[in-house]
């Protein structure tokens, strides 16, 4: 064999190699939910399951229609089918479909809608089922909180989140800013939004948020860094000095320090992400829910996330949410409903989904996978849990709907300075005082 | 049968309605489907809402459904809000239509000319009107967006502006801006209506305008004015009704914010029904809306009433 065709099997050996290498990258690259389920389905004839989806992106639905066919096909008795609404309408339409006396079996919804369902008399209490449940003791105390209406336990908790800020890490070196720690201050962070501002770049050390309900709920997490409550002994007291101080600390800084851009007072979620992701805010306040999407805008190493600064009584709150598996009383086919409610809270579709959307697991022993427990991007959630507290404003069912059509308006009134914190407070603490029952 | 032999029979006793009530009843049932469509449609919507409205029908409380007469008309009235959605409803609608028919007004006599590619002219002026709503908002939105939006951005290059202006967010300014939008979508509605009224007009009438010595301020205000006259009634009219209960744009744009610079009665309304859940004060808010407008059609039917036939 001469030099040539050696080199030349060589050559084909390493082909095949790498061909099977890249093979075997490809495969463990692929997304979960793009693999395919080999298993054949078991019968046929199987009782339908309606499910209804609440948020359609690309991503989710595929992660759900995924998790949907694994379930399909892993037992014979019954067909998940779901149903894509748009958010906006979700609970619209969900509120109409209950009116109607046809709601879907089950559904995802967020924890702040549960208690207007409860209020209408719709939802299955889960209470003794949910305790015989295998994994009952795995889930966060604080999750199964959540969705606890009046002690009864209404829905399973599918992935929870608080808040935190994120900020840029690259920024931080090229200005030469000192990095915040966990037990950082309000002081620190004024110094940081101000070190982070540069307007002539176009640059803003805060994306503040000032439309839809967390415009109010950020807020009042700073005004809890002073001291203030929501309620407290069964009384609105939102009013309170330690709140309109802390409100007037906040709204500062768009109103003096000028640390946020311009377009605040109409900046919603969208907005605030966006404008991380492209550059324009250095900072900002938000759920562990856009950190995938941030990895993939600025970079996962350009990026972390730390606790909301302690304020000058050296307290702070982040508030918890959860993304709940919700089912109805009207529902057709409840134990369908619940067969695979438990099916989306089993280790891997419950690990994957929450990973796949940046969430944190409900459960606790997914919850302490590296993958959670170690990632940067989601550090300053994990460390947040200590002062998590479950929103105050889900105290109320009629509170929901308030925060929206009133409080924001009230919130905003105050950030453009057309009334002042404490006139913002009084009227918002009269709306919430009229809207407690 | 002969001809004579038809001619003698006895007399057809008399109907038991005439030709002339058989006709008259014949034309109703032809309307029949037709007035059962609307009936279904229009009127019954209507009196559902004059209905709920007189319920405290909260959908988040089910348990408090009950009459409560005029109680929502009572609330209604003592809502600052409501009234501050009324005082922002006149701009949006008078600010918006007297530019868009301005803009169209214009629009029109410049389509009018003959030039080359008038054709291609009148199709791109016609599509702001083509372009959903929705789209129009979140288009806008973006031009207007003061970190990345093409406005600031283009200001900044002409040097009129040295700081970033928030049009959307500043509550002086978000009217403005969303009406801006609003003319910017509807003047095609008013370029169209008005060219179509334009090429009705016989050039003979311009022609003997012309021979007797009329300037062309003279002929636009005695021959072109007076005879679009029904045309410009009738199109402003429809605009102001759309107009007043359209929310699409300014529920995409500003949700009706900051502050409620922004809120017009048709975005309180779907707020009233779609973020508090309170249908029954809603339907009221519709029914006010609903009132409003009946009593413009009126007074605009009075005044116009003649209109058609100076054409």
């Amino acid at each position: 064999m001469d030099v040539a065709s050696e080199r030349w099997q060589l050559s084909r050996r390493q082909f095949l190699r790498t061909l099977a290498a890249s093979g075997a990258i490809a495969a463990g690259d692929l997304a979960w939910w793009e693999e395919p389920f080999l298993s054949t389905r078991k019968a046929y004839g199987a009782t339908p399951v309606r499910f209804q989806f609440s948020v359609p992106e690309p991503k989710r639905n595929a992660l759900v229609e995924s998790l949907v066919q694994r379930f399909n096909q892993s037992q014979k008795d019954f067909e998940v089918k779901v149903e894509f609404v748009p958010q906006a309408q979700a609970r619209q339409k969900l509120i109409t479909s209950i009116t109607a006396g046809s709601p879907p079996d089950c559904c995802q919804v967020w924890d702040n809608w549960v208690g207007e369902f409860e209020g209408m008399g719709a939802v299955e209490d889960l209470t003794a089922q949910v305790k015989d449940w295998k994994h009952y003791r795995d889930v966060l105390p604080i999750a199964w909180e959540t969705v606890t209406v009046k002690g009864k336990i209404l829905s399973f908790p599918w992935v929870v989140t608080n808040d935190a800020i994120y900020y840029r890490t690259d920024r931080l070196k090229e200005y030469g800013l000192k990095a915040p720690s966990d037990d950082w201050t309000w002081d620190d962070f004024l110094t940081l939004a101000k070190g982070f501002t540069k307007a002539d770049r176009n640059q803003y050390g805060f994306g503040m948020r000032g439309q839809g309900t967390w415009a109010v709920l950020y807020a009042t997490e700073f005004m809890y860094g002073n001291g203030a409550q929501v309620l407290k002994d069964g009384k609105v007291v939102i009013n309170g000095k330690e709140a309109v101080e802390g409100l007037d600390w906040y709204l500062d800084l768009l109103r003096k320090h000028k640390v946020t851009p311009p377009s605040v007072p109409t900046d919603g979620w969208r907005q605030i992400v966006e404008g991380f992701g492209r550059g324009i805010t250095n900072t900002y306040l938000h759920n562990s829910g856009s950190s995938e999407e941030q990895k993939g805008f600025v970079g996962p190493q350009n990026f972390a996330t730390v606790p909301l600064p302690m304020g000058p009584t050296k307290k702070r709150a982040s508030f918890y949410f959860s993304e709940t598996l919700t089912a109805f009383k009207a529902a057709k086919n409840r134990e369908g409903a619940w067969r695979f409610m438990t099916f989306l809270m089993e280790d891997e579709p419950h690990a994957m989904y929450c990973k796949t959307l940046g969430l944190l697991p409900a459960r606790k022993t997914v919850a302490d996978r590296p993958e959670f427990a170690k990632d940067p991007a989601l550090a300053g959630f994990v460390k947040s849990f200590p002062f998590s507290i479950v929103s105050p404003y889900l105290a109320h069912a009629g509170w929901g709907g308030k925060l929206d059509s009133e409080g924001v308006p009230l919130f905003q009134q105050a950030m453009v300075g057309k009334i002042s914190a404490k006139e913002c407070l009084d009227k918002f603490a009269e709306v919430l005082t009229k809207n407690m029952a | 049968m002969s001809y004579r032999d038809a001619t003698i029979a006895a007399p057809l006793a008399r109907p038991l309605v005439t030709r002339r009530t058989r006709e008259l009843l014949l034309g109703y049932a032809y309307l029949l489907p037709v007035a059962v469509c609307l009936g279904g449609t229009v009127l019954v919507p209507i009196l559902k809402a004059i209905h709920m409205s007189l319920y405290n029908h909260v959908l988040i409380k089910p348990q408090e459904y009950r009459f409560i007469g005029l109680g929502n008309y009572a609330r209604l009235l003592g809502d600052d809000v409501f009234w501050l959605t009324l005082w922002n409803s006149a701009w949006w609608v008078f600010g918006s239509v007297s530019l868009q028919f301005l803009g169209g007004f214009a629009a029109a006599l410049l389509l009018h000319q003959a030039f080359a590619g008038r054709a291609l002219v009148r199709t791109v002026t016609l599509l702001p009107w083509v372009i959903p709503g929705v789209v129009v908002a979140l288009v806008w939105e973006y031009i207007y967006q003061p970190n990345y939006g093409i406005l600031n951005d283009l200001l900044f290059r002409l040097g009129w502006l040295h700081e970033r202006v928030a049009w959307l967010s500043d509550p002086r300014l978000a009217m403005p801006a969303v009406i801006m939008t609003n003319i910017w979508r509807g003047v095609p509605f008013f370029a169209i209506m008005l060219l179509a009224g334009l090429q009705a007009i016989p050039d003979e009438l311009y022609e003997a305008a012309r021979v007797d010595g009329a300037s062309v301020t003279q002929r636009f205000w005695h021959v072109t004015l007076p005879l679009l006259r029904p045309i410009i009634v009738v199109a402003t009219a429809t605009r102001i009704i759309w107009t007043f209960n359209y929310a699409d744009l300014i529920f995409v744009m500003t949700s009706g914010g900051p502050a409620n610079a922004t809120q017009i009665t048709s975005t309180y309304t779907l707020l009233q029904a779609y973020s508090n859940l309170d249908f029954g004060y809603a339907a009221t808010l519709s029914v006010v809306l609903l009132l409003i407008m009946l009593a413009f059609t009126i007074a605009y039917l009075r005044v116009t009433r003649g209109v058609e036939s100076v054409a």
